[in-house]
C-alpha cells in the first residue's frame, strides 16, 4: 500500500536529518502505529505520507486510491470558526465529489453523532470532536486511512469507542491504517505492526514484542 | 428636493450595494484566515494604482485592481519566499505600494486629485465607474459561488482541503484577485485609508451571533449593508467623507451587538438562577 525508500528529510535543508534512511513498507489491511519520543519525526514521517511536505532525497509510492486523514484535534480545531458539524461534512462531501447528499447522515451515524449535526464544532468536546473528523475522513470511503494522534484531548471512553473502531474497520473492512501515537497502550492492543522511530531510523516491531522491549526497559 | 432625486446620491447607492454585498463575502475569508491585515495592506497598495491610473490618464479604479491583484499575488509568491518570515512579507508590499504612490502624488504630475480616494467621496462617482463596479462584482460573486467549498475549507482546515485535491496555491492566486476586486470596487466611496473596516468588521460583528458559515456569512452581508447605507446617508447631512463616518458607524454596529449580546446572556442567566 506504502512504500517509502532511503527517505531522508531535514526542515533546514542541511544535513542534520530529522529523518535518515527510512525504509519502510506497509501492505494492505495492516494496522500500523508510529511511535516515538516527542521530536523523533513521527509527525513528519506522517506528513510526507500525506504528500505535505517533499523528502530532502528517497522516494514514496502510494498505491492507495483514497486517503481519509484525521488530523490531531487540537491542531486542526479552530474553535472559534464558524462552522456547523453538517456543513463541516458536508463541504467536504463536495470537494471529495461525492453526489449523494445522504453521506453525510451515514457517516455521523456510523459513528453516534447525528444529534451534533447543527452544533458548531468548536462546542464540541475532544471526544466528539474526533469521532466527527473520522466520520469526514470516512465519507470518500478511503482504503486508507492516516490519523495523527487520534486520543490526544480525548476522554477515556471516548477513546475506547474510537479505537474499538478503527479496529473494526481494519479487521472487518480491510481499511489500512497508519496512525501516529503517543499512547503506547492503544498501539499495542490495536494495530498489526509498530514502527518505532529513534535516532533519525525506524524499526517494526509486532506489537507483543514491541510491549516486551518496553517491559525491559 | 429628495437626496434619492440627486443623480450623484444615486450612484453612490448604486455602489454601496455591491460593496456591501463584495466586500464581507472576502472579508470572512481574510478574517477567519486571520489575514485581515492582508486587507489592510492591498487596501493601501491600490492608492498605488490609483495614481498610476490617474498618471495615465486610465480610469483609476481600473489601474487600482490591476495594481492590488499584483501586489495580492505577490504576497502569495513571497509567501512561499519567506516562509520563516512572513510578517515581513506584508512590510514589502507596503513599502514598495506607499513608496508608489506617495513618489507619483509629490511629482506633481497629477492633473487629478487623489484626495477623494483616500477619504472617500460620494460626489464623484462616474458611469464608467458603475460599469466597472458591476462587471468586478458580478465576476467575483459568481467565482466565489464557484469555489465556495474549496475556500471554506482552505480557511477552516488547509491540510484536510489538500488531501481532499483541493489546489490552494492556485485557489490563493484566485482569492488574491478577488481581494484586489473586493477593494477597487469600494475605493470611491469608502477610500484608501478605511477600506479594511468594510472588509472586517461587518464580519466580526456577525461572528459574535455565534452561528454556522452559511449564516455568518449572511449576517455579515446585512451588518455591512446597515454600516454602508447608514454611513452614506449620515455622512451627507453632515457632509463629511462617507468613508471615515462609515468606519464609525462599523464600530458602534459592532459595539451594540457585543453589549446586546452580553445583555441577553445576562438576562438568560438571571431567569435561569430566578427560576
Amino acid at each position: 500500500m506504502i512504500k517509502a525508500e532511503d527517505l531522508f528529510f531535514s526542515y533546514t535543508g542541511s544535513s542534520s536529518y530529522l529523518l535518515g534512511g527510512i525504509n519502510l513498507e506497509i501492505q494492505k489491511g495492516e494496522y500500523l502505529s508510529v511511535v516515538g519520543e516527542n521530536g523523533s519525526g513521527k509527525s513528519t514521517l506522517m506528513r510526507l505520507l500525506l504528500g505535505f511536505i517533499k523528502p530532502t532525497s528517497g522516494r514514496i509510492e502510494t498505491q492507495a486510491k483514497q486517503i481519509g486523514y484525521v488530523p490531531q484535534k487540537n491542531d486542526f480545531s479552530n474553535a472559534s470558526f464558524p462552522i456547523t458539524v453538517y456543513e463541516a461534512l458536508d463541504s467536504y462531501r463536495r470537494l471529495l465529489k461525492i453526489k449523494r447528499k445522504s453521506v453525510v447522515g451515514e457517516a455521523l451515524e456510523q459513528m453516534g453523532m447525528s444529534a451534533f449535526a447543527g452544533a458548531l464544532v468548536g462546542t464540541l468536546s475532544g471526544g466528539q470532536g474526533q469521532k466527527i473528523l473520522i466520520a469526514r475522513a470516512l465519507m470518500g470511503e478511503p482504503d486508507l486511512l492516516i490519523l495523527d494522534e487520534p486520543s490526544t484531548g480525548v476522554d477515556i471512553s471516548s477513546q475506547k469507542e474510537i479505537y474499538g473502531f478503527l479496529k473494526k474497520i481494519n479487521r472487518e473492512n480491510g481499511i489500512t491504517i497508519v496512525s501516529v501515537e503517543h499512547n503506547l497502550a492503544a498501539a499495542i492492543s490495536n494495530s498489526t505492526l509498530i514502527y518505532h522511530l529513534e535516532g533519525q531510523r525506524g524499526q517494526l516491531y509486532p506489537p507483543a514484542q514491541y510491549a516486551e522491549k518496553i517491559l525491559r526497559k | 428636493m429628495s437626496i434619492f432625486q440627486y443623480t450623484f446620491m444615486q450612484n453612490a447607492i448604486f455602489v454601496s450595494i455591491f460593496i456591501s454585498i463584495l466586500c464581507p463575502c472576502i472579508g470572512i475569508f481574510l478574517v477567519l484566515r486571520r489575514y485581515s491585515m492582508i486587507g489592510d495592506t492591498l487596501s493601501h497598495a491600490s492608492l498605488a494604482g490609483i495614481t498610476i491610473g490617474l498618471l495615465t490618464n486610465q480610469n483609476p479604479i481600473l489601474g487600482a485592481f490591476i495594481f492590488t491583484s499584483i501586489c495580492g499575488a505577490l504576497i502569495e509568491f513571497l509567501r512561499g519566499y519567506f516562509k520563516k518570515h512572513t510578517d515581513l512579507i506584508l512590510t514589502i508590499v507596503l513599502s514598495l505600494s506607499v513608496g508608489t504612490a506617495i513618489t507619483i502624488i509629490s511629482s506633481g504630475k497629477l492633473r487629478a486629485n487623489a484626495d477623494t480616494f483616500m477619504f472617500g467621496s460620494i460626489l464623484t462617482v462616474t458611469r464608467f465607474d458603475m460599469a466597472m463596479v458591476l462587471i468586478l462584482s458580478i465576476v467575483s460573486v459568481l467565482t466565489l459561488v464557484f469555489l465556495y467549498h474549496q475556500m471554506l475549507y482552505i480557511a477552516y482546515d488547509e491540510e484536510a482541503a489538500k488531501v481532499a485535491g483541493v489546489k490552494v496555491k492556485r485557489i490563493n492566486y484566485v482569492f488574491s484577485i478577488l481581494v484586489a476586486s473586493a477593494i477597487a470596487v469600494s475605493i470611491r466611496i469608502v477610500g484608501v485609508l478605511v477600506l479594511s473596516s468594510m472588509i472586517a468588521l461587518p464580519v466580526a460583528t456577525a461572528l459574535q451571533l455565534e452561528k454556522g458559515f452559511k449564516l455568518t456569512l449572511i449576517f455579515s452581508v446585512v451588518f455591512s449593508f446597515i454600516d454602508i447605507m447608514l454611513g452614506l446617508f449620515i455622512s451627507y447631512y453632515l457632509n463629511v467623507a462617507p468613508g471615515g463616518f462609515t468606519a464609525l458607524i462599523s464600530v458602534a454596529v459592532l459595539i451594540l451587538v457585543i453589549l446586546g449580546k452580553k445583555i441577553y446572556f445576562a438576562l438568560r442567566s438571571f431567569g435561569g438562577s430566578y427560576k
